[in-house]
């Protein structure tokens, strides 16, 4: 069957069985951020937004979300203009072997677009769907406490009629 | 010779100690630059960005399952899996499987392309000292999980289909699922003589015994007899398995590529370990396999295992198109590898002043069904954790290591140094209490230095090994992390509740930085014409950043920026030697391999600018992008020197270098682990209100990148002390299968951190520096007992720490 739904802004038309899982149909178009990490929505490596709530995309059937908005790691900046949330995690080190990262990032973004000014309890809390084995979550709570405030700093300064200015170190990688 | 520069230590009168000391002397003869102050450090010991952090946070970096889109005819591999702890395979069906449309192999351990061989999954230099104790596919087999069968579909749907098709008939045999009665007299036995062979010590395979070592420095016996009665402890402990989690399962393609190469893209931690490895298990030539590791999700130890490799290669042959095989976290929970569990006796003998006399630790090991890294892992137990204290005289160490019908423990993270640690540094905060000592003074007063000669570490070897202690950080760590956590004042601050105690506990932590006396790193490095390089490394970055610490070492000698060396790292064709990322041995050996390659290059660099600056080649030095010269100030681009040695008009040349480096030295990073704990003295429930982490690694090369060692490893360490492990029914059916019933930390539940890194210099490291990715798995667990230790006043001796140990300790000592 076709599935019909919005990608990263754009529509898209996947071919999908009833019995696809949405990281499945993902990873096979090619948008392989997302990652597979236990298959049972236990880990959040998979996790993407779907109509901006954040989703363990591995649980979830790809029928459901027809109709849908689905945002994933690839919609969000480049290497060269990375978003405000992907330049806090850069700039915190906040990532090692960074199979994580994908689903932290995407996470991050759904809790700021609820909560722009989470206390450390809340985001705390927020992540915690969310493993990582390698940080011990030290350095990525300090990226997302940056990240708000870098986005908050924007909205002040689009409100005033500028431009973002956060995400600005050139990217050679 | 230099004396040891810090007091507390007597001048020793015994001969054979000063000819040790000679032997390995304190002075060590460093490269010209090794050393350089903070404030001559160009790319060294700054905060340059994460080699990979962009193509991550985009989700462009590339893990072996990410692959897939490169083989349009790849197929998938599924394991099927012993569901009996201990038993003989007598018949398997396939003939259902193999009927179904879209399959397009089914192996079994009697197929053609299975090698009739043994084999060890420990990813060791060669030979391995693992015994060769497991066939690819196993018809006897000795856990729940144990891989039989294995098929080769279209997709996975399909091949989890029909895996569940294939049917498997037992004979099945009585397990061995404690680990205290395997070496009984009545004990099954888990494998006959011609099923295994062990060139390992102590091995008695009618008992179940992997191996068996001991080793003594001076007389124990004497010198507890001789000792006062109440000056003698003996302690014991209890650790669990552990498992790595590591966030990408284990997964491999395999392929034969058009020069009729097989091609191996696998997470793994030892590429040239895993080629040689399959070379020999299936009798091909070493130069017809290539492995490739790209970037993965992180390893842990987990991945110094050949573990899907060979199975994947088989279905590859069996079926002549490409193949993935990938983990699912339930097989990682079961049917992969894991830290091993193990009993401890400790026994001590000090004087009045608290001083200690003598050492005596004993441990039993649980391999599990199969032995990789079983005796290596034991004897880390010992040589890790008791060089914190190497002048005590009369030092013993012995260890048993035991088959049971359970999942494999293997390497992982620290080593056997996490159960040492917990036996041995417990052990002395109990020593000092009962004598009515702080245990900081007590600490003071034993613990290892600068200068001192340490011969536990060698108390296994043959002769008379021994490390000389040329940097030592551990007095600063102590000082730095009791202040941090306010330990001198803890018990002025208690909460108001008075049930409530707060304590603090304090655990020393020693390591190694690589394997003593087994190691080679080797790096390649070509200039391009744009005064920027390629370094070809076989070092292996598991995501701990290695990659960013090679271009900062590089540059650091090259005098160019780190974003100016693109790192080409762990693969066996494109990249130069090394034994992989396991050890702690990284930045300690294929780091110093990669700074000599570096000053090799950088010789040719100063033969140019001797050249186009008409100035003699001693008076030049290479920085800013330039080589210049310390005399005149006159100064050559990098860029300059590119084109003109690629495309000038008289001499040309492609400025390169190469080398290796391989040392007997290890030496040891410290760290002070300090827990900051509250406890109810009725319920024992508890909380962990900081962890405070002082290390020492020598010199920080990129300091983000060892705090996130740091914070990393004392995750683990939480997770080891208070929630994660496996427990399995009465047929040794495993009962943790996924994260949710495991209990892995998380941000809810983990505690704030501070994180400290104390600099010394290690001279014989590159540009100082030691290691630092295992040294913070040790200390949680023991700092942990002895804080509830401090809070409340009982002691917990087994993993994990609990309320209900707590308050069963409560309630026993009312």
């Amino acid at each position: 069957m076709e599935l019909e739904f919005e990608l990263n802004g754009a529509p898209a038309t996947f071919e999908v069985a009833r019995s696809d899982l949405l990281l499945d149909v993902l990873r096979r178009h090619g948008y392989t951020g997302a990652k597979r990490g236990c298959d049972t929505g236990a880990c959040g490596m998979c996790m993407v937004q779907v109509d901006g709530e954040a989703r363990q995309s591995c649980v979830l059937p790809a029928t459901r979300v027809a109709g849908a908005s689905v945002e994933t790691i690839e919609g969000l900046g480049t290497q060269d203009d990375l978003h405000p949330i992907q330049q806090a995690f850069v700039d915190h080190t906040a990532m090692q072997c960074g199979f994580c990262t994908p689903g932290f990032i995407m996470r991050t973004k759904a809790l700021l677009e609820a909560d722009p000014s989470p206390s450390d309890e809340a985001v705390r809390a927020a992540l915690s769907d969310n493993l990582c084995r390698c940080t011990g979550y030290k350095k990525i709570l300090e990226a997302v406490h940056d990240a708000a405030d870098r986005l908050a700093a924007d909205d002040a300064l689009a409100a005033d009629g500028g431009e973002p200015t956060t995400a600005t170190r050139e990217g050679t990688r | 010779m230099s004396q040891p520069d810090e007091p507390g230590v007597e001048a020793t009168t015994r001969p054979d100690v000063d000819e040790a000391l000679d032997a390995f002397p304190l002075e060590w003869d460093e490269p010209a630059g090794n050393r350089k102050a903070l404030s001559d450090r160009r790319s060294i010991t700054k905060n340059v960005e994460k080699y990979d952090a962009r193509k991550i946070v985009t989700g462009e970096a590339r893990y072996t399952a990410d692959f897939r889109v490169h083989f349009p005819t790849l197929l998938e591999g599924k394991v099927i899996r012993s569901d009996v702890a201990h038993g003989r395979v007598t018949a398997i069906d396939t003939s259902e499987a193999e009927a179904m449309e879209g399959v397009h192999a089914v192996i079994t351990p009697w197929s053609d392309v299975v090698p009739d061989k043994l084999y060890t999954s420990a990813g060791q230099s060669y030979p391995e000292p693992s015994p060769w104790d497991m066939p690819v596919l196993r018809e006897h087999v000795r856990f729940v999980g144990d891989p039989i069968a294995a098929v080769a579909a279209v997709d996975r749907a399909t091949a989890d289909r029909a895996a569940r098709k294939i049917r498997v008939e037992y004979e099945e045999l009585e397990p061995v699922l404690d680990y205290r009665h395997a070496m009984d007299d009545d004990a099954p036995r888990l494998f006959a003589d011609d099923e295994v062979e062990n060139t390992q010590s102590g091995a008695d395979y009618a008992r179940n015994l992997e191996s068996h070592f001991e080793g003594e420095l001076g007389d124990v016996d004497a010198a507890i007899d001789a000792a006062d009665d109440a000056l003698v402890l003996e302690t014991e402990w209890e650790t669990p398995y552990q498992n790595h989690c590591i966030p990408e399962p284990h997964t491999t393609i395999a392929y034969t590529d058009e020069d009729n190469r097989h091609v191996f893209i696998t997470s793994t931690q030892v590429p040239n370990h895993t080629r040689r490895q399959l070379a020999h298990l299936f009798d091909v030539p070493i130069r017809d396999i290539r492995v490739v590791k790209p970037r993965i999700g992180a390893g842990f130890g987990g991945k110094q295992a050949m573990v899907i490799e060979p199975i994947t290669f088989a279905l590859h042959l069996a079926t002549g198109q490409p193949v993935k095989l990938e983990m699912t976290r339930r097989e990682e929970f079961h049917a992969m590898r894991n830290r091993h569990p193990m009993s401890l006796r400790m026994r001590t003998a000090v004087d009045k002043s608290g001083r200690i006399e003598a050492m005596d630790l004993y441990a039993l090991s649980n391999t599990g069904a199969y032995g990789p890294h079983g005796m290596t892992v034991a004897g880390n137990v010992g040589t890790k954790p008791l060089p914190i204290y190497p002048r005590v005289e009369h030092v013993r160490f012995a260890a048993d290591i035991v088959h049971t019908n359970l999942p494999i423990a293997a390497a992982m993270r620290g080593y056997g140094a996490p159960q040492g640690h917990f036996a041995v540094e417990a052990h002395m905060d109990e020593v000092a209490r009962r004598l009515g000592m702080d245990p900081l003074d007590f600490h003071a007063l034993n613990h290892v230095q600068v200068g001192d000669l340490d011969r536990i570490s060698d108390i296994l070897g043959e002769g008379d090994g021994a490390r000389r202690i040329r940097s030592c950080g551990l007095a600063e760590c102590i000082e730095r992390g009791a202040e941090a956590v306010g330990y001198r004042d803890r018990h002025d601050e208690q909460p108001d509740d008075p049930h409530r105690h707060r304590g603090v506990g304090v655990a020393l932590c020693a390591q190694g930085s690589g394997v003593q006396g087994d190691e080679l790193g080797a790096a390649h490095i070509k200039m391009n014409e744009d005064g920027s390089f390629i370094l070809q490394v076989g070092g292996v970055d598991t995501g701990t950043g290695n990659d960013t610490m090679f271009s900062q070492v590089a540059a650091e000698v090259l005098g160019c920026d780190p974003a100016d060396i693109v790192v080409k790292s762990s693969d066996t064709d494109e990249t130069p030697f090394d034994y992989g990322a396991y050890a702690s041995s990284t930045t300690y050996i294929s780091g110093r391999a990669v700074k000599e390659t570096a000053e090799d290059a950088k010789a040719r660099l100063l033969y140019w600018g001797s050249k186009l600056l008409d100035e003699p080649a001693e008076d030049l030095e290479t920085g800013d992008g330039a080589v210049f010269s310390e005399v005149t100030g006159e100064r050559v681009t990098l860029e300059e020197i590119g084109y003109e040695s690629i495309y000038g008009g008289g001499e040309r040349e492609q400025v390169m270098g190469a080398s290796f480096h391989s040392t007997n030295e290890s030496p040891p990073p410290f760290g002070a682990q300090f827990v900051d704990v509250t406890v109810h003295d009725e319920t024992g429930e508890f909380e962990i209100n900081e962890l405070v982490y002082a290390a020492d690694c020598g010199v920080a090369i990129n300091p983000p990148l060892v705090e996130g060692q740091i914070e990393g490893g004392q995750h683990m360490a939480l997770e080891y002390a208070t929630s994660g492990t496996l427990t399995f029914d009465d047929a040794g059916r495993p009962q943790v299968l996924g994260f949710r019933q495991y209990g892995m930390p998380t941000t809810a539940n983990t505690p704030p951190m501070e994180t400290i890194v104390v600099e010394t210099h290690e001279p014989t490291g590159p540009f100082g520096a030691k290691s630092i990715a295992e040294l913070p798995t040790n200390g949680v667990a023991p700092a942990l007992s002895n804080a509830v230790r401090d809070a409340v006043g009982v002691r917990i001796n087994s993993l994990p720490i609990t309320p209900a140990k707590i308050r069963e300790a409560l309630e026993a000592a009312r």
